[in-house]
């Protein structure tokens, strides 16, 4: 069996990864590291603070962390599922190694099972983190010895490898049934339109009240209620059971649970191990066959304003490559769908405030400013900041040709500007709308917005440039790196010196509304404005010079 | 015509290039040989501008890459020996995508097109996304777009890796053409024999250095060889010696 060999290179490259790190790279690595432990302490100190109070909840406390377990780890269950289907599509069909492993004297079926191994360790290994956490809040709201959490990784492991063979075994049937890259495509897409609707409903549920006892009408109820198991078919149910009698010492149950799981992985892979001899060569085949697509024969508008003796050809040239490009590629729609969730989520969030005064609702609507731009700025995260390295291996054909950085990168802005300025708009606009915002704060809101959306886009575009990566294969890759991390960072520290700025008026114009005589102070206006706009004028004008010279003297 | 003057460059300790001058006049093709790491890859980026030099200057058609890149580029044709294109674009959109960014007129573009698609059979894929593109049709679709763009200097790096023996000859022809139409052509290949019946001269760069240079006669005569020495022993007694 040649699976062992298959697995070796994989940790080969992962030490040889940790060994090349020297120097200003390991100093990234471990800044991201100690920014990644202070979140997951941030995370483990908030979920002490519900468990403790879930816990002390009279005569139901116990009850009720316990089915907040079940619940996070149902969560959890269905994303890697949701996870496991849109990340198998590529590694069991697309990965670039698969051509040479496919060449090399590999049973298909030992090709398959590593393939689907790394599956369930990518679409797995953050969410596993993500809940160490609250499982270190319970053990320590429990009084648990650190066994329990040995013990709960051992129970993970079965979990995660049942939840990511779902979504193995899917995308291994239908690449079989169908196999063409747009099957990939629709897959991606389903993927992304079931996680935006799961999050959809569960924040029009309400979460919030099902931790409010008193929501219900009958504490019968209610207790009723948390006693019946959650989804009790599913292994994370068989997960907190397996915990649930840990906690209790009562070991028969504890292995009856942790067996069940442990076997039923076991049921899996080996129907997967038999399936796969018989089909997954074939998918893979077929996966590599494009479907028939015919192009534009027409000629395109830019093309036609450079007919017409338009200026900024090189811009408008790049522009239709990035709109067609835009338009074909199902990786976008998909952030396209889950973007449209996050605004909903947004704004049925703004609209469930509760906020009783007109002037409560009015300050809510400036503090919303922040909020809107971090939106503004987690969607740059994913359009703006990779634009220039999506150009991957192709960059050559744009360097090589008679454009200049600067031109390339005007482009750039040209395409995502009024994308992001109509979103921050809209969210400002509808939030307004649903707040009852005042005139004054509703027209600086506005203005503040757009020239931020025009800031948060030149910053995307220029920092993009100042930290280009040709060779990242997806958007995830160049957004969780050091420069998406900077992006951030600059993106929100302008938004609060911006809105710093901004607080001085905001503040008279409120003791103008409380009634205070005169309360408006020109100086200070005039202060606020000149900070204002010396801040807007730095965080233009350094990221795109920046970031221009860095691109002029890339070498690819 | 190219003119190299002292061209260096660099990567941290280690001399890619160093000290290497030439000159390719108009309607001369010119082959630049070498085993792989000598260097011809990193000449060529340079020459294309897609990489800076440490010390010495290019010349493209009298102009100075890095004075003024834009008029250089403007009047040269860069196909690298991995042909990468964007996926989401069709064949016919590449050429005009090219076709745009070199300021070929859309008539024109509209004219020639059709007709180069032809030339390389790929009239009918002509529609289809390049993701669906073999390496060999890609290929093919670069040197398409080299014709489109008629520029005064072609730079190939590897040009017929992937293309099958009726494209190479096309392209062969091609190169011919190119070069009658008063062009110069600078090409970086293994294909010995290929540049032994093409190239006017022929540069050998090794370890950065340019060790010899002249016709095919002139290397027999400067590396000591017999007359029925093929191409291929005189670079192979020049860079193993």
């Amino acid at each position: 069996m040649l699976l062992p060999v298959l697995l070796r290179r994989k940790v080969s490259s992962f030490v040889n990864r940790l060994h090349a790190l020297r120097g200003w790279e390991l100093a990234k690595t471990l800044m991201f590291l100690a920014v990644g432990l202070g979140m997951l302490a941030i995370l483990y100190f908030s979920f002490l603070r519900l468990l403790y109070y879930l816990d002390g909840v009279q005569l139901i406390g116990p009850m009720l962390s316990w089915k907040l377990t079940s619940m996070v780890l149902l969560i959890t269950f269905s994303m890697v599922i949701v996870s496991s289907i849109i990340i198998s599509m590529t590694t069991l069909y697309y990965s670039f190694d698969l051509k040479f492993l496919f060449s090399c004297p590999l049973d298909h079926r030992t090709l398959f099972m590593d393939k689907a191994l790394e599956t369930v360790f990518y679409s797995s290994w953050t969410l596993f983190l993500a809940i160490v956490p609250y499982i270190l809040a319970l053990m320590q709201v429990k009084q648990l010895s650190p066994a329990f959490f040995v013990s709960y990784c051992l129970l993970m492991v079965p979990f995660v490898l049942v939840a990511g063979s779902f979504g193995v075994i899917f995308s291994m049937l239908v690449m079989y049934w169908f196999p063409s890259s747009r099957t990939r495509d629709l897959t991606w897409l389903l993927g992304s339109l079931s996680v935006s609707l799961v999050y959809v409903a569960f924040r029009f549920s309400k979460p919030e009240q099902l931790l409010r006892p008193d929501s219900l009408e009958v504490v019968a109820q209610y207790i009723q209620y948390l006693q019946s198991p959650t989804a009790e078919y599913l292994p994370s149910w068989w997960v907190t059971k397996a915990m649930m009698a840990y906690g209790a010492e009562r070991w028969p149950q504890f292995f009856l649970y942790g067996g069940a799981l442990a076997a039923g992985a076991a049921v899996l892979y080996s129907f997967m191990y038999f399936v796969s001899g018989r089909v997954y060569a074939q998918g893979f085949s077929g996966a590599q066959s494009s479907p028939k697509f015919k192009g534009l024969p027409r000629l395109l508008w830019e093309q036609r304003l450079v007919r017409a003796g338009w200026r900024w050809r090189g811009a408008l040239t790049v522009y239709w490559k990035d709109r067609l490009m835009f338009a074909r590629d199902a990786r976008y729609w998909s952030q396209v769908i889950l973007i449209g969730a996050l605004i909903m989520v947004y704004l049925f969030s703004i609209r469930q405030l509760p906020l009783d005064t007109p002037d409560m609702k009015s300050m809510v609507s400036f503090l919303n400013i922040g909020v809107a731009g971090f939106v503004m700025a987690a969607i740059g995260l994913r359009f703006t900041f990779p634009s220039i390295s999506l150009e991957g291996n192709c960059y050559w054909l744009a360097r090589s040709a008679p454009v200049t950085v600067a031109q390339f990168m005007r482009e750039k802005l040209l395409f995502t500007l009024p994308p992001s300025m109509l979103i921050g708009v809209v969210l400002v606009l509808a939030s307004n709308h649903l707040l009852q915002a005042d005139a004054f704060i509703a027209w600086l809101s506005l203005f503040t917005i757009l020239v931020s959306s025009v800031v948060i886009t030149v910053m995307g575009v220029g920092l993009g440039a100042l930290f280009p990566d040709f060779r990242v294969e997806n958007i995830h890759q160049i957004e969780s790196s050091y420069g998406g991390f900077i992006y951030m960072a600059c993106a929100m520290g302008y938004l609060a010196l911006a809105m710093g700025f901004e607080a001085w008026p905001v503040q008279m114009h409120f003791a103008e509304r409380f009634g205070r005589a005169d309360p408006w102070d020109w100086r200070g206006i005039a202060f606020s404005a000149a900070g204002f706009s010396v801040v807007t004028a730095a965080a233009l004008y350094l990221p795109w010079k920046l970031g221009r010279a860095k691109l002029e003297s890339h070498e690819i | 015509m190219i003119e190299i003057e002292n061209l260096t460059k660099t990567f941290g300790a280690f001399k890619a290039v160093d000290g290497l001058s030439l000159k390719v006049p108009p309607g001369e093709i010119y082959g630049f040989l070498g085993p792989n790491g000598a260097g011809k890859t990193t000449t060529v980026k340079i020459l294309s501008g897609i990489m800076r030099p440490a010390g010495g200057r290019v010349l493209v058609d009298g102009i100075d890459m890095s004075v003024d890149p834009l008029s250089a580029k403007r009047r040269l044709a860069y196909i690298p020996d991995e042909p990468f294109v964007y996926p989401k674009l069709t064949g016919r959109e590449l050429l005009r995508f090219i076709g745009d960014l070199y300021s070929v007129p859309v008539d024109e573009q509209e004219r020639e097109i059709p007709k180069l698609l032809e030339m390389f059979d790929l009239s009918e894929a002509g529609g289809e996304l390049l993701e669906s593109y073999s390496h060999g049709m890609k290929q093919k679709l670069l040197i398409a777009s080299v014709l489109l763009r008629k520029p005064k200097v072609v730079l190939f790096d590897e040009p017929t890796v992937g293309l099958d023996p009726r494209s190479i000859r096309r392209f062969r022809e091609l190169l011919l053409d190119i070069a009658r139409s008063g062009a110069c052509v600078f090409m970086c290949t293994h294909i010995l024999e290929m540049a032994e019946k093409l190239c006017g001269r022929v540069g050998i760069i090794y370890k950065g250095r340019l060790i010899a240079e002249g016709t095919v006669s002139e290397l027999r005569r400067m590396s000591g060889s017999s007359a029925d020495r093929t191409l291929e022993d005189i670079f192979l007694s020049l860079t193993e010696g």
